[in-house]
């Protein structure tokens, strides 16, 4: 059974169509990378699968549980304990500003949870170990540089053991030379055979990790297949079209 | 010596005017930030409805307001009766009314600088809407809105003196007696400095806190 199966997705704002007829499907283990232009729809899709964007038609099945059946949703409680079963990394961070670092990553565990504090921050502490950054533990995220923040948002979307994390251009509001360290967190964790689903525009990361590229255009997805497939070997003229500018 | 035979006749001024601030802060805060939420509803006719209620607080005289409760609600006609307050309780109910409107509005203000990635940050965690609010907005509309709320605060210690309309006796009210039982101006300069020295108490009091929000 795929990890999740999306068919015939649809979602407008107003009158214009952002998601058209979206189906595909994520396996376990699965590393997809979401590419495209911005307006392509794929920070949309991303948002849709966790219930921050609410969709006007198709199906999300996760691990066979329908978070939306043709066009209808699971009750609030079943969104809720469907979402809960992933991890959302955003390009902006979102770290809680009033929080310490290691407050950001058991604040959510304990309350929502109800989790032992010791326990949720020993998990914290392992946690943060993993992205390198054990030693900020009681820093608050004002003060770290961007890197830092976003491998803190990683770590803390980690704390509620998700099955599958999704990226939302999670370097794009980085500078260059900090891109590096979130994306080999993002690749030690793909290593682990985490269910991923990325959106981003760093082609590098696409090549080396994704076990699939999808390419979005105008709310489509007017490309699939393995990176060598897609990136190299485009059959569709906007697909190359788009890494000929991306690469350019 | 004679300062101080001064002060101690405001004595039962002071404790008026520094009872009214307090119950007036205590309420009016919570009061403020439950009509801010109202005033983001998502039902209409109770977002109308604490819209209309901070308008019309708003734009009218604490001093009008005041005088309505306790000399103007008795005489609705039916009604009236069981709108009879004492001086003091209309006086507590007019400032609170007015102060908790006010600060609705510099908490929506606040409400609107905490990002809209923090909601979904606290979503995707979990939260739910209580917890998002407790756990997450709160803090941060903290912090913005403390050096508005000082403000307001000391101008509610100023407006404390507004008690003389519905003749609650206050250090205002002592002090002009004192004056004119005496034949001398030195009270008035005695009341400056106590109102000065209960706002320094209270600006220190929340420079404090701005630096226990600042993070």
């Amino acid at each position: 059974m795929p990890m999740i199966e999306i068919r015939q997705l649809k979602k407008s704002f107003r009158s214009l169509e952002v998601l058209r007829d979206i189906s595909f499907s994520v396996e376990r283990g699965d590393v997809i990378a979401v590419i495209g232009s911005s307006g392509s729809g794929k920070s949309t899709l991303l948002r849709c699968l966790i219930n921050l964007e609410s969709i006007d038609g198709g199906t999300v099945l996760v691990d066979g549980d329908p978070l939306i059946q043709d066009g209808v949703y699971a009750s609030p409680g079943e969104v809720r304990a469907i979402t809960m079963r992933m991890g959302m990394v955003f390009q902006s961070f979102n770290l809680f500003p009033h929080l310490s670092v290691r407050k950001n990553l058991t604040m959510p565990l304990v309350s929502v949870q109800k989790a032992d504090p010791e326990k949720a921050d020993a998990r914290a502490l392992e946690l943060l170990k993993k992205v390198g950054l054990a030693d900020r533990a009681d820093e608050m995220p004002n003060h770290l540089s961007g890197g830092q923040k976003q491998r803190v948002a990683i770590a803390r979307a980690l704390m509620l053991n998700p099955e599958i994390m999704l990226f939302d251009e999670p370097t794009s509001a980085l500078d260059p030379q900090l891109t590096g360290e979130v994306l080999s967190v993002m690749r030690q964790l793909a290593g682990e055979h985490m269910t991923m689903i990325v959106v981003t525009h760093e082609m590098s990361f696409a090549r080396d990790v994704a076990s699939r590229v999808l390419y979005m255009d105008g709310g489509e997805i007017v490309e699939a297949g393995t990176p060598d497939e897609v990136l190299k070997h485009p059959k569709n003229p906007r697909t190359a079209g788009f890494l000929g500018s991306a690469f350019a | 010596m004679k300062l101080w035979t001064l002060t101690l006749s405001l004595m039962a001024g002071i404790k008026t005017t520094l009872l009214l601030f307090l119950i007036v802060i205590v309420l009016s805060l919570p009061l403020g930030f439950l009509v801010t939420l109202l005033l983001r509803s998502r039902n209409k006719p109770v977002r109308w409805i604490s819209t209309a209620f901070v308008y019309v607080v708003r734009g009218t005289p604490l001093l009008l307001q005041l005088m309505f409760l306790y000399l103007g609600l008795p005489f609705i006609p039916v009604i009236g009766e069981y709108l009879t307050f004492s001086r003091w309780t209309a006086a507590l109910l007019g400032f609170t009314i007015n102060y908790a409107a006010y600060f609705a509005e510099i908490f929506r203000g606040g409400l609107l600088a905490v990002d809209k990635g923090q909601y979904e940050a606290a979503q995707v965690l979990g939260l739910s809407r209580r917890q998002t609010i407790a756990k997450v907005v709160l803090p941060q509309m903290i912090r913005v809105v403390l050096p508005s709320v000082t403000n307001e605060s000391v101008t509610l210690v100023k407006d404390t003196s507004l008690l003389y309309a519905v003749s609650v006796p206050d250090l205002l009210h002592f002090t002009k007696t004192t004056v004119s039982r005496t034949a001398d101006p030195t009270a008035f300069v005695v009341a400056g400095v106590i109102y000065l020295l209960m706002n320094t108490v209270l600006t220190l009091l929340f420079k404090k806190l701005e630096q226990k929000y600042d993070y």
